[in-house]
C-alpha cells in the first residue's frame, strides 16, 4: 500500500556533503493500561520521517508541540532508540546511494546478498546499532543544546566542571590544559575565564544557554542538534543566542537541526525546512520556497500563525481546533481534521463523525455504540432513533463540510442505527513539486515546475 | 563587562575549584546558624558527643569491660550527691553517673552503626530500583512494601527478640527495620532526578553510566537521605533504648534503656533518679537530633536552593 518510503521523500541533492541521513524513522511509545501494564496502543510520535543533513547547513524542523519533533531529535542525537527505520552518520555519497537502494526493497524481498550489505552499512552507519570507533565518532560528533539551559546543566558542578567534561570523558585534555580549553570555549560563546568557578544559579537563562553551546562545541562536532534552544528567553535575548550561533556556525562550519516551533525564528538560520505534522512530514524544501511558495495548507497556517509573518500572509488562515491524537492519527493526510481547503479525497472517515458528534450540543451522550469495519466504513448505533436521524440529516445538510458530504459513498439509517461509508483513501505521500522541495497534500498549486 | 552575571561577589580569576566549594560550605553553615532552633538542636549534639568522646576522662573505665555497669554492692539505691555517686546509684549498685556518660558511648556506636549500615542497604536498594526501572523496581519496591507495612517497633521487636537479647542482635534489628525508608526515598529521588536534561547531556556526551550515577544523579538525590539519616540518628537511640528497656540487650551493660529499667520498680517507692538522668539523655539525644535534622531540611531543600 505505502509506497517505498525513500524514492520520494528524499530532499537532500546527491552529493558528498551528506552527514546524516534519516530513513522512514519511526518511534512509538506503548500505550499501557490496568495492572498488568497491558500494552492497549502506541503513540506514533514519529511515523516514517526521512531526511537529509548536509555538512555546515542548517535544517529547521518546525512544528506544533506534540507533532514529534523533540522525539525525532533525540533520536537523532540517540539518546532514544527508534522503533523502526534508522539514523545514518556520515554516509559517503556512494554509500548513501547504495543505501537507498537497498532500502527501496522491502525487507522481505531482499536477497541474503542485499541483506547483508545493508548489515555492514548499518554496522557503520546505523545509530542505534554502531559500535566501537564509529559510535565513538558520531558520539563526538553529535551534540545536543537543550531548551531548558537551568535543567541541562548538574546544578552542582562549576562551569569548568560541565563545560570541560566532554573533554574529560574523552581524554581529550586534563589539568591546566584542560582549564585553557575551557577558558578558549567560554571566550568563543562570549563570556571568560572569571566564569570558570561558579554555579549554574548564578547566571542568567541567556548566558545558561551559552554555557551549554559551549559544551556541545567541546568536542568540535560536525552536527548540534538545537531543541528550541531560544523559546525559554527574552527576545532581545533570543536575537543574541541566534548570532552567536550563526557566527560559530560560519567559523567551524557546523550543522544544525534546529527544532523550534515557531517559523521565524528559523527564518534567517535555516538553509531548508522540514514540516512536521502528527508525527509525518507535511512539507519539506529550502527556506525560501517554504515562506514563498508553500504547498501545504499546514505550512500556510504556520506562516500565518508567526508574528513575523502575520503582513506577509494577511490572506492565510490562522490554525483551529486540536493536534490529532498521535496515537489514533487520522487517515489520508492527517491535517485533513482541520484543513480550511480539504477536499472529498483527504481521508474523511468514521473518527471525524466521532469527532463532529463531541462537538454537537447533546449528541455525543446519545451515541452508544461504533462498530467499524473499516476506518472508513461503520455503524454508529444510538439511544434514539431520533438521534440517527439527526446524524444523518446532519450528513446530508451543511452542518458538516462540503468535503467531508462528498466523500460519503453510503449512508443509510435502519431504527437507531445509521451506517456509513467513506471513500477508502491510502495515506497521501510527499510528492516533488520543485526542486528539492515535497509536500504531502493531495491539491497541487501548479505554481511548480514539472518533476525532472 | 556588558555580561556580568548577578552573582553574590565577582568572582576573582584566583578562584579555585576547592575555594569556591569551601565559601558554599560556610555560606550552608551560616544559614543553618540563623535558626535558633537548630543551633539548640546542635548544642545538645555537641554536648552529648563530647560526653561519649570523652567519657574516659569523666567515669573512670571498668575493667575488663568499660561498656559494664560497675557494681558497688556496698551503696544499693543510694540517692543523687552521696559521696563516689554523684547522680546515686541503681538498686543493684549501678552507678548512675557511669551509666548516663558510656550510656552515650553506646548510643553513638548504636547510632552510627545502624545509620551507616540502614543508608549503605537503602541508597543501593533504591538506586537499583529508580535507575533500573521495570521488573527489577517492580519486584525490589514490593518487598519494601512488605517491610513498611510493619510498625517499626513492633518489627524490630519481633527480630531482637527471635535472634536473643544483645546489644549486637538489637543493631541488627534495627538495621532490618530502618534501611526500607531511605530504599524508598532514593527511589523517588532518581527517579526524578534522572529525568533532568543534564542527565541526557551526560549521555550525549558518552559519559558512562556509572560516572553519569555518580556525578549527576546521586550528588543531586542524597540531601532527603542525609535529612532523614540526621533524624534516625535519633529515633534509632530512641527505639534501642526501648527494646533494652525491655530487656531485649545484655543486662548490665552501660546503655539508657538498661538503666531506666533497672531504675524503673524504684520509682514508686521515690528512687526516680535512676531511671530519670538516663531517660531525660534519650529524650535530649533524639530531640537534639531531631531540631538539627529539621533545620538541615530547610536549608537543604531544593526548590529554596535553585531560587535563591
Amino acid at each position: 500500500m505505502t509506497a517505498p518510503a525513500n524514492t520520494v521523500v528524499r530532499t537532500g541533492r546527491d552529493g558528498d556533503d551528506l552527514l546524516v541521513a534519516v530513513r522512514d524513522l519511526k518511534k512509538h511509545f506503548p500505550i499501557r493500561e490496568g495492572a498488568l501494564q497491558k500494552v492497549v496502543g502506541h503513540i506514533k510520535a514519529v511515523d516514517g520521517v526521512s531526511f537529509d543533513i548536509r555538512r555546515g547547513e542548517t535544517v529547521g524542523l518546525v512544528g506544533e508541540s506534540g507533532c514529534g519533533k523533540t522525539t525525532l531529535g533525540r533520536v537523532v542525537s540517540g539518546l532514544t532508540e527508534p522503533t523502526d527505520g534508522g539514523v545514518y552518520f556520515g554516509l559517503g555519497g556512494e554509500e548513501r546511494r547504495k543505501l537507498d537502494t537497498l532500502l527501496e526493497v522491502q525487507s522481505p524481498d531482499r536477497t541474503d546478498e542485499q541483506s547483508e550489505a545493508l548489515s555492514a552499512l548499518d554496522a557503520n552507519h546505523r545509530v542505534d546499532v554502531m559500535v566501537g570507533d564509529a559510535f565513538d565518532h558520531y558520539r563526538r560528533n553529535c551534540q545536543v543544546v537543550f531548551q531548558e539551559s537551568f535543567a541541562s546543566l548538574n546544578p552542582r558542578q562549576l562551569i569548568k566542571d560541565i563545560v570541560g567534561r566532554p573533554l574529560r570523558v574523552h581524554r581529550e585534555a586534563s589539568g591546566s590544559d584542560l582549564t585553557e580549553r575551557v577558558v578558549e570555549l567560554l571566550e568563543q560563546v562570549g563570556l571568560g575565564r572569571q566564569h570558570l568557578f561558579r554555579y549554574p544559579h548564578q547566571f542568567s537563562g541567556g548566558q545558561r544557554q551559552r554555557i551549554s553551546i559551549a559544551r556541545a562545541l567541546a568536542l568540535d562536532p560536525e552536527l548540534v542538534i538545537l531543541d528550541e534552544p531560544t523559546s525559554a528567553l527574552d527576545v532581545s535575548v533570543q536575537a543574541q543566542i541566534l548570532n552567536l550561533l550563526h557566527e560559530l556556525q560560519q567559523e567551524r562550519n557546523l550543522a544544525y537541526l534546529f527544532i523550534t516551533h515557531d517559523l521565524s525564528v528559523v527564518r534567517h538560520m535555516a538553509d531548508r525546512i522540514v514540516v512536521m505534522y502528527v508525527g509525518k512530514v507535511a512539507e519539506a524544501g529550502p527556506t525560501q520556497t517554504i515562506f514563498e511558495r508553500p504547498e501545504h495548507p499546514y505550512t500556510d497556517a504556520l506562516l500565518a500563525s508567526s508574528p513575523d509573518m502575520k503582513e506577509s500572509a494577511q490572506d492565510l488562515q490562522a490554525l483551529e481546533g486540536a493536534i490529532p491524537d498521535p496515537a489514533l492519527p487520522p487517515q489520508g493526510c492527517r491535517f485533513h481534521t482541520r484543513c480550511p481547503v480539504a477536499t472529498p479525497a483527504c481521508g474523511w472517515e468514521v473518527d471525524d463523525i466521532v469527532r463532529w458528534l463531541e462537538d454537537e450540543e447533546g449528541m455525543f451522550d446519545e451515541l452508544r455504540d461504533v462498530e467499524r469495519k473499516s476506518p472508513f466504513e461503520a455503524a454508529l448505533s444510538f439511544r434514539s432513533e431520533d438521534a440517527a436521524n439527526r446524524l444523518a440529516a446532519a450528513l446530508r445538510s451543511d452542518a458538516v463540510p462540503d468535503a467531508m458530504r462528498s466523500a460519503i459513498e453510503d449512508l443509510n439509517t435502519t431504527g437507531t442505527d445509521t451506517r456509513i461509508r467513506f471513500t477508502a483513501v491510502d495515506e497521501v505521500q510527499l510528492t516533488l513539486r520543485s526542486e528539492d522541495h515535497v509536500a504531502a497534500c493531495v491539491l497541487n498549486r501548479g505554481t511548480s515546475t514539472e518533476p525532472s | 563587562m556588558v555580561d556580568v552575571p548577578a552573582g553574590p561577589a565577582p568572582a576573582r580569576i584566583t578562584d579555585s575549584a576547592w575555594r569556591v566549594r569551601t565559601r558554599r560550605g560556610g555560606e550552608l553553615l551560616m544559614s543553618l546558624l540563623k535558626n535558633p532552633t537548630t543551633v539548640a538542636g546542635l548544642v545538645f549534639i555537641v554536648l552529648l558527643l563530647g560526653m561519649a568522646i570523652f567519657a574516659p576522662l569523666i567515669a573512670e573505665p571498668n575493667t575488663p569491660d568499660a561498656y559494664q555497669m560497675p557494681r558497688d554492692w556496698g551503696a544499693l539505691a543510694v540517692p543523687p550527691g552521696s559521696p563516689g555517686h554523684i547522680l546515686g546509684t541503681t538498686n543493684v549498685g549501678g552507678d548512675v553517673l557511669y551509666g548516663v556518660v558510656w550510656g552515650a558511648r553506646t548510643s553513638l556506636r548504636l547510632s552510627v552503626i545502624v545509620v551507616s549500615l540502614t543508608v549503605l542497604i537503602g541508597v543501593t536498594v533504591g538506586s537499583i530500583a529508580g535507575f533500573r526501572g521495570g521488573k527489577v523496581d517492580e519486584i525490589l519496591m514490593r518487598i519494601v512494601d512488605v517491610f513498611l507495612s510493619i510498625p517499626e517497633l513492633i518489627f524490630a521487636l519481633a527480630i531482637a527478640a527471635v535472634l536473643g537479647p544483645s546489644f549486637r542482635n538489637i543493631i541488627l534489628a534495627l538495621a532490618v527495620v530502618f534501611w526500607v525508608k531511605y530504599a524508598r526515598i532514593m527511589r523517588a529521588q532518581i527517579i526524578h532526578v534522572k529525568e533532568n536534561e543534564y542527565v541526557d547531556a551526560a549521555r550525549v556526551i558518552g559519559d558512562s553510566p556509572l560516572r553519569i550515577y555518580l556525578k549527576d544523579i546521586l550528588p543531586n538525590s542524597i540531601t532527603p537521605v542525609v535529612v532523614q539519616a540526621t533524624l534516625d540518628m535519633g529515633n534509632i537511640v530512641l527505639v534501642g533504648a526501648t527494646l533494652s528497656f525491655i530487656g531485649l540487650s545484655e543486662a548490665g551493660i552501660a546503655e539508657w534503656g538498661v538503666l531506666v529499667s533497672e531504675g524503673q520498680s524504684g520509682i514508686s517507692a521515690g528512687r526516680w533518679w535512676s531511671s530519670t538522668f538516663p531517660g531525660m539523655m534519650v529524650f535530649l539525644w533524639a530531640l537534639g537530633f531531631n531540631l538539627f535534622g529539621d533545620g538541615l531540611r530547610d536549608v537543604l531543600d531544593p526548590k529554596t536552593e535553585s531560587t535563591r
